[in-house]
């Protein structure tokens, strides 16, 4: 039977959800911004390094305005792993990521959440990555969708992680 | 996002498919998607890849059913956002595909204006935080490269003026007469750039001050008539007798919109008249609003070019002619903008110019003050010479005071290289001035001043007059040279007359405390 993950990206509208999860499947970047209505869900075959193929299922939730709790219980239902992505430059889309990842952790006990802070491409990294830092911000990884700076690296990775 | 779980409200077409738990599709109706009996669902979009979490055996009885709101789902001909339901039975699922298409594009509209309207506020708020940095880039660039550019712009001006008074040919005259008046160009734009920076970035104070009106323009009318006289051209003023002596405004300012327009209208005029007059447009209680109008029978300007009298670096083809910086005119439209005023322009090719200004001044309706004059001061009687301590690390500028110092034959100089050697020289000999380099290494002038000032019981030092020297000229950088303890501030590059009037000005003071 082939290998199939659900991956889930979730996240307040606008921090580049469709962005990252378009440059991923299909290498594409748009600058239009396009709200995202429900979930689109495509999926992406990843070489994994011991040459078994996964089925990376990705869904594409819609972004919500104040916490993770307005995301449909439905759409996480059978997950492998969380996306949480937040925009770098926006500071009330990371504000209720700790409260967020509290309750991911509470509910889906055993599905990883990554934090992935996106828009890279409109701050210096240095800068960014301190302020952070500063905050007490937790983050995985730091990416641009439009500039596909790290994006490729933080799926695999993922992948790797969610067959172990 | 909140949805219509109504489905009857929409009436949505319904596709209705069957599959067995591994995924087969055993019944569809194929309402809207077109798929064959017998093949996997999971191959028909990978949301049916979510059937995968659901056991055979476990669903005993009919459950109720599992709902997925707004789920976009398109195959190679179809595309749909559909309301999607899992019904689990004992054998089989059934899966319900309502058709929301039209609804949840009414919806996505309504979400796309209220989040673009949001991430566009967001936008602008970075753009603007992006040009409020490049601006004060911008500005502390100007202010440092003002600096640098002026202090060996000072060695220049003041090396020219020594050398012009030394035994010269007639070929050596001309030549220190192009670098003096090149030199003074540059100061000029140097000054232009750095108003122009402070006017953009709204640093540009309106200084409302009474000042003696009269003598400003007389001095205009003087200055001019001599420059008409060498340019063989008429000068004329008509000024309106009844304008107040003395009025309240930014004389600065004033001075330097009238001039600028007047030595235009000067370099663009080979022969004919300037006509310089000024007449009231009102007056109320204590305000008044005057006009002055330039003309000039120079070349003119041609009609297309007007529009962009004004701007920035603007150089037609005739003022290639004469020298200028192009930013003259802009400087006066953001000055006259500054003061609440107006500036018109018209003019016609060969015939000449005419340049209307409209300034707001006021004025005091009931006495008249007369403006103080610049106090004459002379050195106190001594048999001996006035010792002078510069501090300064730049050699030129070293020399170059030094030589102005030593020729006026009044004063010895020493010389320590920064505020370090400056506190070793006075803790050895008595000093009557110290002209005192603001940016000097180690310890710099404010804090040798400091140091000066407080950490010396002995008169002689904590009370020697300091006159603090800069390029950078701005009242900023005096005012935290008084507020340090000096006694004055000169900026460079200093004209050799003012230097030698500030020194003998705080000696004397000395001398009468």
């Amino acid at each position: 039977m082939k290998l199939s993950k659900k991956v889930v990206l979730l996240g307040h509208f606008g921090v580049g959800k469709t962005s990252l999860f378009r440059r991923f499947v299909d290498n594409e970047f748009s600058e239009e911004y396009k709200v995202t209505l429900g979930v689109q869900i495509k999926k992406k075959l990843v070489q994994l390094p011991d040459g078994r193929e996964l089925s990376m299922i990705i869904w594409d939730t819609e972004g919500h305005s104040d916490s993770i709790e307005d995301t449909r219980k439905s759409y996480l239902l059978g997950s492998h792993a969380f996306i949480y992505v937040f925009d770098i430059t926006r500071e009330q889309t990371y504000s209720t990521l700790k409260q967020d990842l509290e309750y991911l952790e509470k509910h889906y006990t055993k599905v990883p959440a990554k934090v992935l802070g996106n828009k890279l491409d409109l701050v210096n990294e240095k800068e960014i990555t301190s302020h952070l830092k500063s905050q007490n911000i937790p983050f995985d990884c730091l990416t641009s969708a439009k500039t596909n700076k790290n994006v490729q690296d933080f799926f695999s990775d993922l992948a790797k992680d969610i067959t172990k | 996002m909140q949805y219509q779980d109504d489905h009857l409200q929409f009436n949505p077409q319904i596709q209705v498919i069957n599959v067995s738990y591994d995924g087969v599709i055993k019944e569809t109706d194929n309402t809207f998607f077109n798929w064959s009996k017998g093949a996997l669902i999971f191959d028909s979009h990978p949301f049916f890849e979510m059937l995968k979490v659901y056991e055979k055996d476990s669903h005993t009885e009919e459950e109720d059913p599992i709902n997925f709101p707004c789920i976009h789902i398109e195959d190679d001909n179809t595309q749909k956002i559909c309301d999607v339901t899992f019904t689990l039975k004992k054998d089989e699922i059934t899966i319900l595909l309502y058709d929301y298409t039209v609804k949840y594009k009414d919806l996505n509209q309504i979400a796309q204006q209220k989040n673009e309207s949001i991430l566009l506020a967001k936008e602008l708020e970075l753009r603007n935080k992006y040009l409020l940095e490049k601006e004060e880039f911008k500005n502390s660039f100007i202010a440092n490269i003002n600096h640098e550019i002026r202090t060996p712009l000072t060695s220049i001006l003041g090396f020219v003026e020594i050398l012009e008074k030394t035994k010269l040919t007639f070929e050596q005259e001309e030549l220190a007469r192009i670098i003096k008046r090149e030199s003074k160009h540059l100061n000029a734009l140097i000054d232009d750039m750095i108003d122009l920076s402070k006017i953009e970035s709204g640093t540009l104070k309106v200084v409302e001050e009474r000042f003696a009106f009269k003598d400003l323009i007389n001095g205009f009318s003087e200055g001019y008539a001599k420059i008409a006289e060498e340019k063989q051209i008429i000068f004329e003023t008509n000024i309106d007798s009844s304008i107040q002596e003395y009025l309240i405004g930014d004389r600065t300012r004033i001075y330097q919109i009238l001039n600028n327009v007047l030595s235009n209208a000067f370099k663009f005029t080979e022969e004919g008249k300037i006509l310089f007059s000024i007449s009231k447009n009102y007056q109320r209680t204590n305000k008044l609003s005057l006009n002055f109008r330039i003309e000039d029978t120079g070349f003119g300007i041609l009609e297309e070019n007007i529009p962009y009298l004004f701007d920035r670096f603007t150089r037609f083809e005739k003022d290639k002619q004469v020298s200028g910086t192009g930013l003259g005119l802009a400087i006066v439209k953001s000055l006259v903008d500054l003061l609440n005023g107006e500036i018109k322009v018209t003019s016609q090719p060969e015939k000449g110019t005419v340049f209307n200004i409209k300034l707001p001044f006021k004025f005091e309706v009931r006495k008249t003050i007369p403006e103080r004059k610049k106090k004459k001061y002379t050195l106190p009687k001594s048999t001996t010479k006035f010792r002078v301590l510069v501090v300064e690390d730049e050699e030129v500028t070293q020399y170059l005071i030094m030589k102005v110092l030593i020729s006026h034959g009044r004063f010895f100089v020493d010389v320590a290289i920064n505020g370090e050697e400056a506190i070793k020289y006075i803790e050895r000999r008595k000093y009557d001035l110290i002209l005192m380099d603001l940016n000097t290494s180690k310890i710099d002038g404010y804090q040798a001043t400091h140091m000066i000032r407080n950490n010396y019981g002995d008169k002689f030092i904590s009370e020697v007059p300091i006159i603090g020297f800069s390029g950078k000229a701005n009242e900023a950088t005096k005012d935290k040279c008084i507020r340090s303890g000096m006694d004055d501030f000169i900026a460079k590059p200093f004209e050799q007359e003012d230097l030698i009037y500030k020194i003998v000005k705080q000696i004397a003071k000395k001398a009468t405390d």
